[in-house]
């Protein structure tokens, strides 16, 4: 059986013991795969590279048709093109392709299993949950053997500087001081050893990507942690707190007009339907994959927990977080169950970076569950909302 | 069953729902989880009924809507109001020189002061705005109160209603002229007795037409039981010559056969045969919270046929799809259990008909004037009766120590005879005197009691508590400030 290649290692090596990716940023993941078929294909000896340039040396494909995809776009392309434009240009246009080739190949090996949990034909995700563990456990061995003071092997030098390069090693080795690596990381990068520059070189490249996308992906999951915790203080202080009391005198209170004038009435229950199908599209559009391309998923994400955060204001406005009765109760249950759950959803998923830091494991189990339940709080909303608006126009 | 399979099971019970709810308002079907909020005490026992207040057609616009449910509070409280010489009529406001007012409290509404299903906002009368709301028109111009009235000068207009002083619609107790024409009346009359009560009580039936135990036309098995029998013979029935078949064979007409009459006897019959001779006493039951649900104003169960062909899907819904959705029919009759103050849990199973208060074959009045009450109302002003003055007069009439009149029982309050001369029946509405309560001071209290005394009384909460035991401790002062505006010569209103 032919051997891994660095896209399969590096794809295995980020996979969780769920199935689930680490926490590495989108796009220093789409980089990791990009740089790793760029180092299969300067070891098969088809590319040459520096700082400078990125050029064919060997248009044959190499039999691997992952590779050879990739191989045939550079060969095609006119002109000399540097390293890290191509990292940029197959993270953009083709790390979909090579995840979903590579992890095929995978399942094909037998070493993975795709598992299809997706449900309501958006929400949920594709598994692949490692069921022969014997090449994660070879490659970390390989990887330990290195970081110990055994000769190295080429190829582990450049697996080395990849998986140095995405930063995963922490979570590689979590029972492990990794800093202690330093020095040993820096004197691999010395030795001269076939492949090294190549791999060196879109290592480089590939580590202030890493690092700036990792940078991004912090600012983002602190903003979402704090969007979400705004969002669920805000649910569970209207919840929690007692009813505002209205204030004994006639005439027009603001939050008389807005929780029994029926003109405002209408107005803040159409805003909050628009918010709610608005929050419910960008929803889909980013787990479809429909928007990551306009501006990337982090910025819609966080644009769906203001969303959120809206509705929460608007409800209030809407309803005085008043529940009811019957069929009322029923839909504002649901609303306020969806608001919250989606809440603790975004902190959760926001909390995740502090909570490995703590030593909390198995995270994405529980995100999964705050999702799930999420999208299960969201499915009657729409038939309660026709009913209710309904039961608004008939009576 | 599979996670994946929750999510798509929510939507699909939550679709089903949806359909059933979205039948339930087009076509029929139970429509109480359609309910917004909580029902008015007044209404919760036709809440079911909906078209009896929605009844503009579907997607009718805002304000054909507001109309139409507005048509529907007349429908069933104009006549009410027109009896109480409203003092804001809807037809006062309905002129365009009162535009100014509209923007203000449109008082051509109901529904400006009165919603529904909003428990939070309601207050007491199923009023849903503050209860200062006499501030949006007397406050300012010709209106303000406070203008040619010093005495109202440091008043908060939250404290007219609530003083014993006004009332929005009815103020026939309150009106000024009235005032002080009963200005420095005793608290008692020189002759305590209620005058209806003293006529109704005093009526005899017709020596003549009286019949006896043997003159019973009854199967014999009906005959066999002494205490019916006994019952029947000692009640204003038997002494105004109403036979058994009157009531359990109605079919067989007068003057019917013994034969007719057993051939069309009913055990059991229903409250159509006391319809049928007590009909203001009918009139008037279904007026009140006791036999509103007969009201004829009141929504019939809609026909989902019908409804179908309006929605054309007729023909597409088969008739026992349709027939399935029909509407629940509503009970007829109130049960204790539903009512909403203190009830004694005994009773909680009686439903509420002729017969619940006025027991079959006896038909004994004085019982219906406060047994009856006192075996399901469980509340403080109830119980203090027991131990009040009202009752130990109640008594001595009933010993015959006293005069027909000068008991005062439950109904000789809350049910006080109307007519004139000797037609006088008993206003089966027990609720047409007791909200706001001073509706109770004309017809009943200055029978006995004098103005003042009365206006205090029934402004003083604890002492209604207690069932009038005691002396008022609240002062209404209308009186005083009434006397005091004549004496300077200011215009007078009413009588």
């Amino acid at each position: 059986m032919p051997m891994l290649t660095f896209t399969e290692e590096i794809l295995l090596l980020l996979g969780d013991e769920e199935g689930m990716f680490l926490p590495v940023e989108e796009h220093a993941f789409e980089c990791a795969l990009a740089g790793a078929v760029l180092m299969d294909l300067a070891f098969a000896y088809r590319i040459d590279t520096d700082l400078e340039a990125l050029v064919t040396i060997d248009p044959t494909p190499t039999g691997n048709p992952m590779l050879d995809r990739v191989l045939a776009k550079i060969a095609a392309r006119a002109g000399t093109t540097d390293t890290r434009t191509w990292v940029g240009v197959l993270s953009r246009e083709d790390a979909a392709i090579l995840r979903e080739q590579a992890l095929a190949n995978l399942v094909e090996r037998g070493i993975l299993e795709k598992r299809d949990e997706r449900f309501l034909w958006a929400f949920g995700a594709v598994r692949y949950p490692t069921i022969d563990d014997g090449a994660e456990r070879g490659i970390k061995a390989r990887i330990e053997e290195v970081l110990s003071d055994d000769i190295p092997h080429p190829r582990d030098v450049a697996l080395i500087s990849l998986v140095d390069a995405c930063e995963i090693l922490p979570d590689l080795f979590p029972d492990r001081d990794v800093a202690s690596f330093g020095p040993r990381i820096a004197l691999l990068r010395k030795m001269d050893l076939i492949g090294r520059e190549v791999a060196g070189t879109i290592a480089e490249i590939q580590r202030t990507v890493v690092r700036e996308a990792r940078a991004r992906a912090e600012r983002f999951q602190k903003l979402l942690l704090i969007l979400s915790a705004c969002g669920g203080l805000a649910v569970a202080a209207t919840l929690l707190s007692p009813p505002i009391p209205l204030a004994d005198r006639f005439g027009p209170g603001l939050l008389e007009s807005l929780w029994y004038d029926r003109v405002w009435k209408q107005w803040s229950g159409y805003l909050l339907l628009g918010l709610s199908l608005a929050g419910l599209g960008i929803a889909v559009a980013v787990k479809k994959r429909l928007v990551a391309r306009i501006a990337g998923s982090h910025g819609w994400r966080l644009f769906h927990i203001a969303l959120g955060i809206a509705c929460v204001l608007v409800l209030f406005a809407h309803t005085g977080f008043r529940f009811g009765a019957n069929m009322n109760t029923a839909l504002m249950g649901f609303f306020v169950a969806a608001l919250l759950s989606g809440a603790l959803a975004g902190a959760a998923i926001g909390g995740t970076p502090r909570l490995r830091k703590m030593g909390v494991r198995r995270t994405g189990r529980h995100n999964r569950a705050l999702i799930g339940l999420h999208a299960i709080a969201i499915c009657p909303l729409p038939a309660l909302l026709i009913v209710h608006v309904l039961t608004v126009y008939l009576y | 069953m599979s996670p994946k399979v929750v999510p798509w099971a929510v939507v699909a019970a939550t679709l089903l729902g949806a359909v059933w709810f979205a039948a339930a308002m087009t076509v029929g079907g139970d429509r109480s989880a359609l309910l917004i909020g909580e029902t008015t005490d007044a209404h919760h026992q036709i809440e079911i009924a909906c078209e009896t207040c929605h009844a503009a057609p579907a997607f009718a616009s805002a304000a054909r809507a507001e109309k139409a449910l507005n048509r529907g509070c007349r429908r069933c409280h104009d006549k009410e109001l027109k009896a109480a010489d409203d003092s804001h009529p809807r037809k006062k406001f309905r002129n365009p020189r009162m535009a100014a007012y509209w923007e203000k409290l449109d008082a051509r509404l109901c529904t400006s002061c009165h919603v529904e299903h909003r428990p939070e906002i309601t207050r007491v009368g199923a009023v849903t705005v503050a209860m200062d709301f006499c501030v949006a028109c007397h406050s300012e111009g010709d209106q303000d109160v406070r203008a040619d009235r010093p005495s109202h000068a440091g008043l908060g207009f939250e404290t007219c209603a609530s003083a014993g002083c006004h009332n929005y619609h009815d103020n026939r107790a309150l009106y000024e002229k009235f005032l002080v024409r009963h200005a420095g009346e005793p608290w008692l009359a020189a002759v305590p007795v209620h005058e209806a009560s003293a006529r109704q009580r005093s009526r005899k039936p017709p020596s003549r037409a009286a019949l006896a135990r043997s003159d019973a036309i009854a199967p014999e098995a009906a005959l066999a039981d002494p205490a019916w029998l006994d019952r029947w013979a000692g009640s204003g029935h038997a002494a105004a010559g109403v036979n058994c078949g009157a009531c359990h064979a109605p079919k067989s007409g007068k003057n019917a056969t013994r034969e007719k009459i057993l051939a069309r006897w009913v055990d059991a019959p229903g409250t159509a045969v006391c319809e049928d001779c007590h009909r203001p006493q009918a009139r008037t039951f279904v007026l009140g919270r006791h036999g509103m649900r007969r009201h004829p104003r009141v929504a019939k169960p809609r026909n989902p046929l019908r409804q179908l062909r309006r929605i054309g899907l007729s023909q597409v819904v088969p008739d026992e799809v349709a027939s399935w959705l029909a509407d629940a029919a509503p009970p007829t009759t109130m049960t204790v259990a539903e009512a909403r103050i203190p009830m004694r849990p005994d009773a909680a199973h009686r439903a509420l008909d002729c017969g619940t208060c006025h027991t079959p074959h006896a038909v004994d009045t004085a019982r219906a004037a406060v047994e009856a009450c006192a075996s399901c109302h469980d509340d403080s002003h109830t119980r203090a009766y027991f131990d009040s003055p009202h009752y130990a007069l109640w008594r001595a009439e009933l010993a015959g120590e006293a005069s027909p009149g000068t008991g005062v029982s439950c109904a000789t309050c809350h049910m006080p005879g109307t007519g004139r001369r000797n037609r006088i029946a008993t206003d089966h509405n027990q609720n047409d005197n007791l909200r706001p309560n001073e509706k109770m001071i004309r017809p009943v209290c200055l029978d006995c009691h004098g103005l003042g005394f009365s206006l205090n009384a029934l402004a003083d909460a604890a002492l209604v508590g207690r069932n009038f035991k005691g002396t008022p401790a609240v002062r209404v002062e209308s009186i005083d400030w009434a006397k005091k505006r004549a004496a300077t010569g200011k215009r007078e209103t009413g009588g």
